[in-house]
């Protein structure tokens, strides 16, 4: 999203920045690079507010106190909240990790939905066939995702924009027929059972891996997102040319990002699988599993760290209220409200915020 | 002569195929785009041409103009309204905004006509042609197809507006420069690929079954057709179109049609890593 503010000056981008409706040039939607150390000149020569030094500390606090009240959740809520909790803590690690990649470079994959199949079927067969404990099933599920995202992410992260997302849909779609076809291995359409886990205390064990992962990708994005390995995803996002003959090996860096993204869907999938059961293809590859990491993170707002947790808490819960008001309706409210958002909230919960001024404009967010 | 019988089936679905991936490489050429609502408006021009026969017996042959004109219709409504709002915003938009749009237009379906399947049935059975036993709704299916894709090409060859069209997928601000009013070329466009994509409803309507999510299955076909024959192609996307529609057919008959499902994404990622710029397109 590019504003329009000074900064804008020092830009070499053939994209003009869009005119806000009405014609009237407001204050710019988040351009987090501008509180970058090197940000444009009128901003660096003033000093660093003091909030921006106290926000660790208050991102610190907050996290410890939210994951301890996680970790209590369970001894004290029922089991349905237990479940929503884990849909929420799910919908942040697709949202997290896709922003990783997508949030930070600008590259929109629609391959999350891949990455989440092959890591739910890489944990349940290995759970299946029993052929490791259930917990090192998971990893290995990870681990398989990353190999494939190194794999496939060579040569499509050198295609621009449109193509990337085709190729990573057609992916996602290629990875769904294969793993239908392959009976032998997969039981194809008829999808894998899995033991029923019957003990609260053995089911509580998905949601406490589920929350270790949330932990683990929002603490990874928030060391990317105020790293200086961040701040050149950031370019690349903005102007991958630029950024190229600035001598960032752009290529590598996509690479790294995409890496690191693909592997919390795939732990996230296996996990997912463990807790629901039972897998087919056509549910845990569907497009919808991508898009919801996309809407999240755009709800929230893209390319922050903050975004697609606010995104996951809100979209979740809303889903909910709409899908117990009226199923039927479910899909097309979903459609729409994804609509509207592009429309009328392009930078999403925190921009507005930001806008209101409840929220500082900072690169930490 | 089985062979030749499955490859002049293939040959036939492709020209319906080709009609589907025109609108939606038009679309893509003016506003750089990727509309992923388009196999949505076909699926509205399918349950149309359904609707029109089930309810008061229209002939399909009739109901496909009467559908096409009323897509043409949302296709302006649409781009006036929400896609106009996001052409030259960053990728990201266009893409959730069109894919928020098809999500919407699913589950109007679902609620209106169920996820039952449905087909119309017309123009059944097959005729003898040169000795290949040929079904009769894919001829004329093709026939449609052909004679569509040609008035389309014949009409952005020679008319003037056309060329403002291809003028405008060529370099937009060039031909803003030279006098084109490119907003209203845009807004063509997308109601000229709507009505497109409807016509390709109505015939899959008369050869398969129709049901709501039908267009997911076509746009992965799409994406494969404009990338085979490299985007902005018209004449190559026609190659690329019976060219896919030849290789599932013969996969379905070699292999099976699992995985011939898989033939079009398969084509669409060997093609986009070898030679990203298709086999006939131009380099962007």
């Amino acid at each position: 999203m590019s504003g329009s503010n000074a900064g804008d000056v020092f830009r070499l981008s053939s994209t003009p920045a869009p005119m806000p409706q009405g014609g009237v040039i407001e204050t710019p939607l988040p351009e987090r690079e501008s509180d970058a150390p090197f940000g444009t000149p009128q901003q660096a020569s003033k000093p660093l507010p003091a909030w921006e030094h106290r926000l660790g500390w208050a991102y610190t606090v907050v996290l410890a106190v939210v994951t301890i009240g996680l970790i209590i959740l369970p001894s004290r809520a029922n089991d349905y909240s237990v479940s929503l909790t884990l849909t929420v803590l799910l919908t942040i690690c697709m949202a997290s990790s896709w922003n990783l990649i997508s949030g930070f470079t600008g590259y929109v994959s629609f391959g999350h939905a891949g990455f989440f199949g092959i890591g739910a079927y890489t944990g349940a067969l290995l759970i299946y066939y029993d052929v490791v404990h259930w917990a090192l099933a998971m990893l290995l599920a990870g681990l398989m995702t990353t190999a494939i995202a190194l794999v496939i992410g060579y040569p499509t992260l050198r295609l621009r924009g449109p193509y990337f997302a085709i190729t990573m849909l057609g992916l996602t779609e290629l990875a769904r027929i294969i793993v239908t076809s392959w009976e032998s291995l997969t039981f194809g359409g008829r999808g894998v059972y899995l033991p029923i886990l019957y003990e609260r205390s053995e089911w509580l064990t998905n949601y406490y891996a589920m929350l270790i992962l949330t932990v683990t990708v929002v603490l990874l994005s928030y060391a990317v997102g105020t790293s200086r390995f961040g701040l050149r995803l950031f370019s690349i996002r903005d102007d991958e040319g630029a950024a190229q003959a600035m001598g960032i090996d752009t290529t590598r860096h996509k690479l790294a990002a995409f890496a690191l993204s693909s592997f919390f869907p795939g732990v996230a999938g296996a996990i997912y699988a463990r807790h629901t059961g039972y897998i087919d293809p056509l549910a845990f590859f569907a497009v919808i599993w991508s898009i919801r990491a996309i809407a999240t993170s755009i709800l929230g707002g893209q390319g922050t760290i903050l975004g697609p947790i606010i995104g996951a808490v809100v979209l979740t819960l809303v889903s909910e209220q709409v899908w117990a008001l009226d199923p039927n309706a479910y899909q097309m409210i979903f459609g729409g409200l994804i609509v509207l958002v592009v429309l009328f909230m392009p930078g999403g919960l925190i921009a507005l915020l930001q806008r209101l001024a409840w929220l500082p404009r900072s690169r930490r967010l | 002569m089985d062979l030749l019988q499955v490859v002049v089936s293939g040959l036939l679905l492709g020209g319906v195929y080709a009609l589907f991936a025109a609108g939606l490489n038009m679309i893509f050429g003016v506003m750089r785009l990727i509309n992923l609502a388009h196999g949505e408006l076909m699926m509205i021009g399918a349950y149309l041409t359904f609707a029109l026969y089930a309810a008061w017996n229209v002939n399909p042959l009739l109901a496909t103009p009467i559908a096409a004109v009323l897509l043409f219709g949302l296709g302006l409504l649409l781009q006036q309204f929400l896609v106009e709002r996001v052409v030259g915003q960053p990728l990201l938009s266009s893409l959730l905004l069109t894919f928020g749009l098809s999500t919407l237009l699913q589950g109007i379906a679902l609620n209106r006509f169920t996820a039952n399947f449905r087909s119309i049935p017309y123009l059944s059975g097959s005729v003898d042609l040169f000795g290949l036993n040929i079904s009769r709704s894919r001829l004329v299916a093709f026939a449609i197809a052909l004679l569509v894709s040609g008035a389309t090409y014949a009409f952005l060859r020679v008319s003037r507006f056309g060329k403002a069209i291809r003028a405008t997928s060529q370099q937009a601000d060039v031909a803003q420069v030279c006098g084109i009013n490119v907003q209203q070329v845009r807004l063509i466009t997308f109601g000229l690929g709507a009505g497109l994509a409807s016509i390709a409803g109505s015939l899959v309507a008369m050869i398969f079954s129709i049901y709501p999510e039908m267009g997911t299955m076509f746009i992965g076909k799409a994406f494969a057709i404009i990338v085979l024959g490299g985007l902005g192609s018209f004449v190559g996307a026609f190659a690329g179109a019976l060219g896919l529609g030849v290789a599932e057919t013969l996969a379905a008959y070699w292999i099976d049609t699992q995985i011939a499902q898989g033939v079009s994404y398969a084509v669409l990622v060997t093609v986009l890593v070898l030679r990203p710029s298709g086999l006939f397109g131009i380099r962007e």
